[in-house]
């Protein structure tokens, strides 16, 4: 009963989504304000008929309503209320249905406040933006219906997962469902996937502004850009938000001591953040100098493109991957799809690129319109980078027959120059003048920060000289570092000279220039994320070794003693295997470790569970990977130390911490101070539409 | 990527009207071709993916050599059923199906039936003690390079094709075995007139 209304709310949902697609069309074609008028009420009007939808399935998750097929698939008896909660997103009808709501939900969102605004560009909006809703809530209603029911034709023993009776067929309840994948019963589930769900589906938000200008040939104005840029903002808080938890999830769960892998899923994350990254930078070109319009329009494009493409190799299985689903007809509808989307963006940019021409010349090779230019560059470089290893086994297949799948390595050594290089820019950009930067002026600026990191990464190096490259990204880490705090201390200097003291100065310093201390706050969180990076890519050390009761193994400064095995069944069906060791630095005992290896019995899966002791300067990282059937006398341990990981997990706090000041909304008063208002001949005209 | 276009523009109003360039444009050119080339190649990828496992026709035809050392060829065993069975050490559900290969293999083994084990992306050491623990004693060798999954299109493991007597594919089963599907098709394809 209830599921009927669930799935009667969707449908409606989608009819809603189709017609606000169609009528903002033709408002927009006719110039006949109602009709876009009624598609944005049609807009707002889908929220909450999706938002019962959702309900619904999460409802039924929770209480297991198992007739039907999404719950029985990803909910069980023995999983936690919590789990089942968050099952919603555990499998494909589910996560497909949540995805349409959270678009749908930033449409609403746009159309909510920013009626007046944009009003030029709104009928295409929503044309592109509710199309591509309408596609997602379609294949919801059509292929992957969470509220599809199993059934039985007496006689067969298949069973047939369809929304409505087949003939001859009788409804099947089975007592208990399968359950949530072993590897998403986890606490990370909390986190990981709405949050990156939130970054996919946001960035379509500055994709149909882009598209709208382009249709509607605005693209020449640059108001729209400044919208985009703020939506672009929030999808991009959330999809790293989600990158950071899901190499939280991987480093605690998936087992094999590292946080990133360079899984396709990983890279198809990765890749719309490197481009959405760039266009955050181009686009203050756009706004303050009215230059790299080109990038920046094609750079919103190209994320949202390779948001779209991440989802579909992942999900389709065309490259394996750990999330992909089974195979069903979403693979050649999501085909033409993006087909569509891909060819449409690049023949429109193409034609309309006479109107993204840029106002002001490149004037000097040194000078900030350069770096950003360069960073532009750099980034669209490691993206391809990584977009070539994500295809790889793809052309290899097509062209030799065999699917080479290239590791780790690859990425590494082909993106580590550049964003060595990145980060380099990262920290002498902003000591780049507008128009044209005097080289000796520059030198003078960077000397301090030049010299004291010079010395730190003598001294740090020699500590760890284990690779010659060591002393190179250290240097370049401490660098960075020193031109950020740089900035900061020059900013209070000149404040306090006009008689502020040091704390007051700081803080008005950073309420006056949010974006720009935001920003290079920001910039410290990246090279804080990096050191882990470095730490994983140089300083990694690992052993293995079978110890016996009693028996010690050492790495480093660092002891393991191995104290005892035992076996006991665990919640969520689940068979537990747990080690308890002791761990010693310099011979002092420092804590207990208890590794595991859980496995799922109806899954038939096995888990390996680390025990981590982590501090700043490096982690223990223990897995438990062998044993003496019989007895438990003795176990295998691998043993890892991952040094500066723990950078890593606090340099996301700070890079999220420097995205909430950069983009907090202005107060009015500070507002009139930072930006001119749009002239009037470009103000919307009062009397038509508005809400 | 279009470049950067350097000229300062005074007036964007003229623009409109700017020389519409009918000529070719290479930036237009390497743009759709890109575009065109990801979308075969996806498109190409899907097509693949949602091929399924080969279950008819002439079975592709390979060489293996065994553990053992001794090598077989699909095409020169005509006349006789064969069974391929694709397995991995690391694989649980092959557990399941081990026992009742072997003990279908020994109960056939003499009425012109020939067991093939294609081990499919392992290490020698675990699959020999894997063979040893199941007592494995039919025909098993490594699928260098994953040729032969490869040309059998297949998923995962297990996966289990029949090949009739004259080399035609007669179904495939993906997943463990369980009695007595084997027997019966065993039966069923022993039945077949040759030639």
């Amino acid at each position: 009963m209830l599921a009927d209304i669930g799935l009667m709310a969707l449908v409606v949902g989608f009819l809603l989504a189709v017609y606000a697609t169609a009528v903002s069309a033709w408002g927009g074609w006719r110039n006949e304000w109602r009709w876009v008028e009624s598609a944005r009420s049609a807009t707002l009007l889908a929220v909450p008929f999706l938002t019962v939808s959702v309900l619904v399935v999460t409802y039924s998750l929770y209480v297991m309503d198992f007739s039907l097929a999404y719950v029985v698939d990803v909910s069980s008896q023995s999983m936690s209320p919590f789990l089942r909660l968050t099952a919603l997103w555990g499998g494909q009808s589910g996560s497909v249905l949540f995805w349409a709501w959270l678009m749908n939900g930033f449409v609403a969102a746009v159309l909510w406040r920013k009626w007046q605004r944009d009003h030029d560009l709104m009928p295409y909006f929503i044309t592109v933006a509710m199309l591509t809703t309408a596609f997602f809530i379609g294949i919801v209603v059509f292929i992957t219906n969470p509220f599809a029911r199993l059934w039985h034709i007496p006689g067969t023993t298949e069973l047939i997962t369809a929304v409505f009776q087949p003939i001859g067929a009788v409804a099947y309840v089975p007592q208990d469902g399968n359950g949530l994948n072993p590897l998403l019963r986890h606490f990370g589930m909390i986190g990981h996937p709405p949050t990156t769900y939130l970054g996919f589906t946001g960035f379509v938000i500055p994709y149909a502004f882009a598209i709208s200008a382009l249709l509607s040939g605005r693209s020449r104005d640059d108001e729209w850009i400044r919208t985009s840029r703020r939506w672009t903002l929030v999808a991009w808080i959330f999809l790293s938000i989600g990158l950071i938890l899901g190499g939280r999830w991987a480093y605690d769960v998936l087992g094999w001591g590292g946080f990133w892998g360079w899984d396709p899923v990983e890279n198809a994350m990765l890749m719309p953040w490197l481009t959405g990254t760039a266009f955050l930078h181009s686009v203050m070109m756009t706004e303050k100098r009215g230059m790299l319009k080109v990038w920046s329009v094609a750079l919103i494009i190209l994320t949202y493109s390779l948001s779209l493409f991440g989802t579909f190799i992942t999900r389709t299985g065309v490259i394996s991957s750990v999330h992909s689903f089974s195979k069903s007809a979403l693979g050649p509808v999501f085909f033409i799809f993006i087909g569509v989307t891909f060819l449409g963006s690049s023949w429109l940019l193409l034609k309309r690129l006479d109107t993204l021409k840029s106002e002001h010349e490149l004037e000097s090779l040194i000078s900030r319109e350069s770096a950003f230019v360069l960073q532009n560059v750099l980034f669209l470089a490691i993206t391809f980078v990584v977009f070539l290893g994500t295809v790889f086994p793809l052309l290899s297949e097509l062209f030799t027959g065999t699917k080479i799948t290239v590791g780790p390595p690859y990425f590494q050594k082909a993106t580590g120059p550049l964003f060595a290089a990145l980060i380099l820019l990262m920290g002498l950009a902003p000591l780049f003048a507008w128009r044209k930067q005097a080289v000796k002026r520059l030198g003078r600026a960077a000397m301090i920060p030049f010299g004291g990191s010079i010395l730190w990464a003598i001294g740090w190096g020699y500590v760890h000289r284990m690779h010659p490259a060591a002393y190179l990204v250290l240097w370049l880490v401490a660098f960075v570092v020193l031109l950020i705090v740089f900035e900061f201390v020059k900013g209070v200097q000149a404040r306090m000279k006009r008689g502020e003291n040091p704390v007051t100065a700081f803080y008005h310093l950073m309420g006056r220039n949010r974006r720009r201390y935001g920003g290079y706050i920001i910039h410290l969180g990246v090279v804080m994320i990096g050191l882990g990076f470095i730490g994983d890519a140089y300083f990694q050390q690992e052993t293995q070794m079978a110890l016996a009761r009693g028996e010690s193994l050492t790495l480093g400064e660092y002891s393991l003693r191995f104290d005892n095995l035992e076996q006991y069944p665990g919640s969520d069906g689940r068979e537990v295997l747990e080690a308890t060791t002791s761990l010693f630095k310099n011979g002092e005992f420092v804590q207990t470790l208890n590794p595991r290896r859980d496995y799922f019995v109806v899954q038939q899966q096995p888990m390996t569970i680390p025990a981590v002791y982590a501090t700043p300067a490096q982690d223990v990282y223990l897995l438990l990977v062998g044993w003496e059937e019989i007895g438990f006398g003795s176990s295998t341990f691998k043993m890892y130390l991952n040094p500066l990981i723990s950078w890593t997990w606090m340099g996301g706090f700070v890079l999220i911490l420097g995205t909430f000041i950069a983009a907090w909304p202005e107060t009015q008063r500070q507002k009139k101070r930072s930006y001119v208002l749009k002239p009037d001949h470009l103000q919307p005209q009062p009397g038509l539409g508005g809400d | 990527m279009a470049e950067i276009v350097t000229k300062p523009v005074h007036d964007a109003e003229v623009l409109e009207s700017d020389r519409p360039s009918r000529r070719f444009k290479w930036s237009t050119f390497i743009t759709f071709g890109l575009v065109f080339g990801l979308l075969a190649l996806l498109g190409w990828g899907l097509v693949q993916v949602n091929l399924g496992q080969v279950d008819s026709g002439m079975a592709p035809d390979f060489t293996i050599t065994s553990f053992e050392g001794e090598t077989i060829t699909l095409s020169e065993l005509r006349g006789q059923v064969v069974i391929i069975n694709f397995w991995a050490s690391w694989c649980p559900p092959c557990r399941e199906e081990a026992a009742y290969l072997e003990a279908t293999w020994r109960k056939y083994q003499d009425q012109g039936v020939v067991f093939i084990g294609v081990d499919y992306v392992d290490t020698e050491k675990e699959a020999l003690a894997y063979m040893e623990e199941f007592d494995i004693t039919y025909f098993n060798g490594p699928d260098l390079g994953t040729r032969i999954s490869h040309d059998y299109r297949m998923d995962g493991v297990p996966e289990t094709y029949y090949v009739a007597k004259n080399g035609e594919l007669r179904g495939v089963k993906v997943g463990p075995l369980a009695s007595p599907e084997l027997d019966e098709k065993i039966e069923e394809l022993l039945a077949e007139q040759y030639p």
